[in-house]
């Protein structure tokens, strides 16, 4: 289930790719759902925990991937409770929030309208409103209503 | 600080080639376009010079702007083009917009928020994309792209309401002409209140007037309500005042010298943006004249069929009569 809240809250990490940087497990990196993200994103192949090849930079580190990967891959697999700022995401990253969510309860906070119009069916709750949206305009009906950013 | 400044960076790999020419650039849109990248690689050519290996050629000096000593090292700056990170909470504190509005500056903000307490352009919120390979075949290309066009209605539109931002002359001008046309004409009250009035009106077939120069905040939620409600379209001229300024109104080269390269011209420590510094010109340009303009309320004179027409001509995408 998803749930999105706008605005400053406790518990949030601003600056998700500082965080990531600092804690991720290699284990993440090659979980077939990072491994989807990071191609589709990044356009980049994983070769190995350590390894990413890049076609603009060749050859990366883990640490090089986009800041928008690294937050997804937060949101997907970090157990620490922390709810991470999904205004560090691109509109292309939209989707891997909804199919994050489909896998688990995810709670992420915005500090703007992120366009989930290419995320196809989707079901949130509004945090800050207490409703339920079903799909993309009724979010973003919402979004425009909730004043905190 | 005034002026439009060409900036190349590039390594190896990869090769960025931009212009700046406001005291506010924003750069946003999706993921792993490069934008971090540019960011990291602006602070490692400031901090290290040559030995980075990056060459960053700009006639002004570039360089990054961090926490937690934003706060002191930002008022000793002058003449520079600063890079912010999205990490970079503080670009959203009043206190930032504070010493950007005095700032001897040029400011590249990197973020995918809003940021209310800053005037920036619509037209200079950028994008990065991938251009292909330089010319040596081995540098991966990247330039900016605007997000939100040229604030320029696509194609002639007529309106059965007009939302204008403001109550103030623009306010006074485009309800009179509405008026002879029966168009409906309303003012949001302001730039933060455009998307409320469109939806308290139930808005159908509308068109919304607002400041280019300035409307840069409110972009991607007006820009996301226009393609859920196709019928609801914008015109963003740079202001109300640059329409009379560009409709030949007032005579003088200087005015459309001013009007092809404004940039060099706003110095951006006495204007926030360049809605105030079109304010100004008209201002000076019609002092003790019949045209003498005032920002609060439209001098009639602007009213008169020639003027009206002069203006309009301007707008010449906007139909106000129903066969036109």
């Amino acid at each position: 289930m998803l749930k999105i809240v706008f605005g400053d809250i406790e518990n949030s990490i601003y600056h998700p790719p500082t965080y990531f940087d600092n804690q991720y497990e290699d284990e993440w990196i090659t979980d077939p759902l990072s491994v989807a993200m990071i191609k589709e994103i990044d356009k980049s192949e994983v070769i190995s925990a350590h390894l990413i090849e890049s076609p603009v930079l060749g050859p990366i580190s883990t640490k090089e991937i986009s800041g928008g990967v690294k937050t997804l891959m937060l949101m997907a697999f970090d157990e620490s409770g922390k709810i991470f700022n999904g205004s560090l995401c691109g509109d292309n990253c939209a989707k891997w929030i909804v199919e994050i969510a489909k896998r688990k309860d995810l709670t992420v906070n915005l500090h703007h309208v992120l366009d989930f119009s290419s995320a196809g069916e989707f079901d949130a709750l509004m945090v800050n409103t207490g409703t339920m949206v079903h799909g993309y305009m009724e979010y973003l009906h919402e979004a425009l209503r909730i004043k905190e950013r | 600080m005034k002026g439009k400044y060409h900036i190349i960076v590039q390594n190896n790999r990869l090769r960025y080639e931009f212009d700046i020419k406001r005291n506010i650039t924003v750069i946003k849109g999706d993921s792993a376009t490069g934008k971090t990248t540019l960011y990291e690689m602006i602070s490692l050519a400031a901090r290290r010079g040559d030995s980075s290996g990056i060459d960053l050629q700009c006639e002004k000096k570039c360089r990054t702007l961090e926490e937690p000593d934003w706060k002191l090292i930002l008022p000793t700056l002058r003449d520079y083009i600063i890079f912010l990170d999205e990490e970079s909470r503080f670009v959203k504190t009043t206190d930032f917009a504070g010493m950007v509005k005095e700032s001897d500056n040029y400011f590249v903000i990197i973020t995918r928020e809003d940021l209310p307490g800053l005037p920036y352009s619509a037209e200079e919120i950028y994008g990065i994309h991938t251009s292909g390979k330089y010319h040596d075949m081995k540098r991966v290309f990247n330039e900016f792209y605007h997000i939100y066009g040229c604030g320029e209605i696509a194609e002639k539109f007529r309106p059965d309401q007009i939302i204008v931002e403001d109550s103030n002359s623009g306010y006074d001008f485009f309800c009179n002409v509405c008026s002879e046309y029966g168009i409906v004409c309303k003012s949001a009250g302001g730039k933060s209140k455009i998307i409320d009035q469109l939806k308290e009106s139930g808005a159908e077939n509308a068109l919304v007037i607002a400041d280019g120069a300035s409307i840069g905040p409110e972009m991607n939620e007006l820009a996301q309500y226009m393609r859920a409600h196709p019928d609801v379209k914008c015109y963003l001229p740079e202001s109300f005042e640059w329409i009379i300024l560009k409709s030949g109104l007032i005579d003088g080269n200087e005015i459309q010298d001013i009007l092809a390269h404004p940039q060099d011209f706003a110095e951006s420590q006495d204007y926030f943006s360049w809605e105030r510094f079109f304010t100004d010109v008209l201002i000076q340009y019609t002092k003790d004249t019949y045209l003498q303009y005032h920002k609060r309320r439209l001098n009639t004179v602007y009213l008169h069929e020639r003027a009206k027409k002069e203006i309009l001509r301007v707008c010449n995408k906007i139909s106000f009569k129903k066969d036109e």
